[in-house]
């Protein structure tokens, strides 16, 4: 009976499968022939080190368009980000303004962070775009074709590039597989809005209308919640199919489990029962159950190395279509659905998330609250200093 | 205040990188200074012996590729990054004994220098070079079966041609170097991308050769910081 079960699901999986690589087909075909060309201030929240930093924002410089601002933001100048900032401005004067701020009361570190660089950006249209993000000179001007009158926000699809550590491999196959085939899928047939904190373009008179940086400063997934009300303000959030590039060259595995365990928590807090159709994507995790509940049989053995197949082969398609180069690291793919497989649990067992160095419980919605240690683990803290004298 | 790292070693030694990607992996991170140190092995010893099969070491051979590559990098370097990339090598000289054995930075190296020459003789050809010498991890380090103590145990004898003592190296602090108030640079001695977050040094000094080598000889407007992600 259970076997029965696990098959039907099994099956499942790779319906769904289909239809998220057929979204993936349909979002890259689009075309968007508009040619608005407004001023933009584009609002880059830095903190910490990314890996290819330099490159990264002096992407955002030397954009083909003609009129825009870019606006980077720090908490302080002990900020390792900030030296990599300084010469960026000293490259491109004109262009580039450096805010130094740590005023605000916000919970989430990226609002706080650039809530005073949107008070002097200078342009009606403003875009959100993370650190860790590298782009090719035709980004604003496609980006921006897609936001007409009706549209509230704009934002991009991601692919992860540049993995050269283990971790980091991890990292891009589950970017280049699950995350933008679920958001395709997502955009494409649920029609639901999918909003992306990597690159967020807005008009602030929409942004203000919502409740501006105010109404998100206290939860985890502001770029979520900000879609949200846009489109309950009955504005569209559109997912343009212009691809911009998430740079992960020496994560982790760590890290990995770090961020995919945070994203996890995010989509509990947000979609509840929702989330437990999540790993009906995730066909390689249904398959290896068949020999976790069945032992190793041929059989089960069989069926788990078809699933890999057919979904490292699929996976090796997906990577063709957005234009990556898969090689040799797209044997790991099977490793990494596994490894999702596991991740998926965890926001059962915990609430907690570590977010480039701070800690926080979520709540529903993924409202924020600081953790302070506990009594327990102070006690366990101090004793510990104690013995080690 | 220039943040720098004086110890970096690449695929020319026993790095993990290419020098163009270590050149890039610093200047995306915002570097002002660093050095370019792969190791000159003495080829009188086993360890040396081996170093010497496996290619973990410049030889006369190479040196001057060695040196028009760094040239290259470096030129590559102050146009995108405005970062000073510095020539050098790791004189070091291994041997069973940690007391027998000591590295040596000779920084702002114009020719080569073998290691299996004395310890005199490497100085003094050094300085002739104009170069800067800094004598790393000169203490004990944690987890290390193999500590370079030699001239440590020998600074009296050794001390007058040593512009600098690496004060920190990677994770290690050596409070020797001090409490002795000797002039001191902090370094991660890079082998792999992570070694990056690691102790380095701070300097109050223009962004040219000289000035820093001055700079850190004088060991005036010098800090050290532990840089991290």
């Amino acid at each position: 009976m259970l076997l029965w079960l696990i098959l039907i699901l099994l099956g499942l999986s790779f319906i769904i499968y289909f239809f998220q690589v057929l979204a993936l087909r349909k979002k890259l075909s689009e075309e968007i022939p508009n040619s608005f060309t407004q001023p933009i201030s584009i609002i880059k929240p830095l903190k910490g080190l990314d890996d290819n930093l330099f490159d990264n924002i002096e992407s955002f410089c030397k954009q083909d368009y003609p009129e825009y601002e870019v606006i980077l933001s720090l908490e302080n100048r002990n900020d390792p980000a900030y030296r990599v900032a300084e010469k960026i401005r000293n490259k491109y004067p004109d262009r580039v303004t450096i805010v130094i701020d740590n005023s605000s009361k916000a919970l989430n570190p990226k609002v706080k962070n650039m809530m005073k660089a949107y008070r002097i950006s200078k342009y009606d249209y403003f875009l959100i775009s993370d650190s860790n993000v590298c782009v090719e000179d035709d980004y604003l001007r496609k980006t921006v074709s897609s936001m007409t009158e009706d549209v509230g926000l704009v934002t991009n699809l991601i692919v992860g590039v540049g993995g050269k550590s283990f971790g980091a491999v991890l990292e891009n196959l589950q970017l280049n597989s699950f995350i933008i085939l679920s958001v395709c899928l997502l955009d494409k047939f649920l029609k639901m809005p999918c909003s992306i904190g990597k690159s967020m373009l807005m008009r602030k008179k929409d942004f203000e209308e919502i409740g501006g940086f105010n109404a998100v400063q206290d939860v985890l997934a502001e770029d979520y919640l900000i879609g949200k009300l846009m489109h309950e303000k009955g504005k569209k959030v559109v997912l343009s199919n212009y691809m911009i590039k998430n740079i992960n060259e020496y994560w982790s595995i760590k890290r990995f489990f770090n961020r995919h365990t945070r994203w996890a928590k995010i989509r509990w807090k947000i979609g509840g029962v929702k989330y437990f159709t999540e790993p009906l994507a995730n066909p390689v995790f249904i398959a290896s159950l068949i020999p976790f509940f069945y032992a190793f049989s041929n059989l089960s053995l069989i069926l788990l190395l078809l699933s890999v197949l057919i979904k490292t082969t699929g996976d090796y398609l997906v990577m063709r279509m957005i234009k990556e180069k898969p090689g040799i690291q797209i044997m790991f793919s099977p490793i990494k659905d596994l490894m999702s497989g596991i991740i998926w649990f965890v926001p059962f067992i915990t609430s907690k998330v570590n977010w480039r160095g701070n800690l926080y419980l979520i709540s529903e919605n993924t409202v924020l609250m600081p953790v302070t240690d506990s009594s327990l683990k102070r006690t366990y803290l101090k004793l510990k200093t104690i013995f080690s004298h | 205040m220039l943040l720098c790292d004086f110890h970096i070693h690449t695929k020319y030694s026993d790095g993990s990188l290419e020098l163009k990607k270590v050149v890039d992996l610093f200047g995306q991170a915002g570097f002002d200074v660093i050095a370019i140190t792969d190791h000159v092995v003495n080829g009188d010893s086993l360890i040396g012996k081996l170093a010497y099969k496996f290619r973990f070491t410049i030889t006369e051979k190479n040196f001057n590729e060695y040196l028009e590559n760094i040239e290259y990098e470096a030129q590559r370097a102050w146009n995108k990054y405005e970062m000073l990339v510095i020539p050098g090598v790791e004189i070091s000289k291994n041997y069973l004994s940690s007391d027998k054995s000591a590295h040596i930075l000779i920084l702002d190296i114009k020719n080569f220098i073998p290691a299996c020459g004395s310890y005199e003789s490497i100085f003094l050809e050094a300085k002739k070079q104009n170069a800067l010498v800094v004598a790393c991890h000169p203490h004990h380090m944690k987890g290390e079966i193999r500590n370079t103590l030699y001239l440590w145990k020998n600074k009296q004898k050794y001390g007058k041609y040593i512009d600098a003592w690496e004060i920190a190296n990677r994770d290690d602090v050596f409070n020797v170097v001090s409490l002795k108030k000797y002039p001191y640079i902090a370094n991660s001695d890079f082998h792999k991308a992570r070694h990056l977050y690691s102790w380095k040094t701070l300097l109050n000094c223009e962004k040219d050769k000289e000035t820093i080598k001055t700079c850190i000889k004088h060991n005036k407007g010098v800090a050290i910081t532990l840089f991290r992600r």
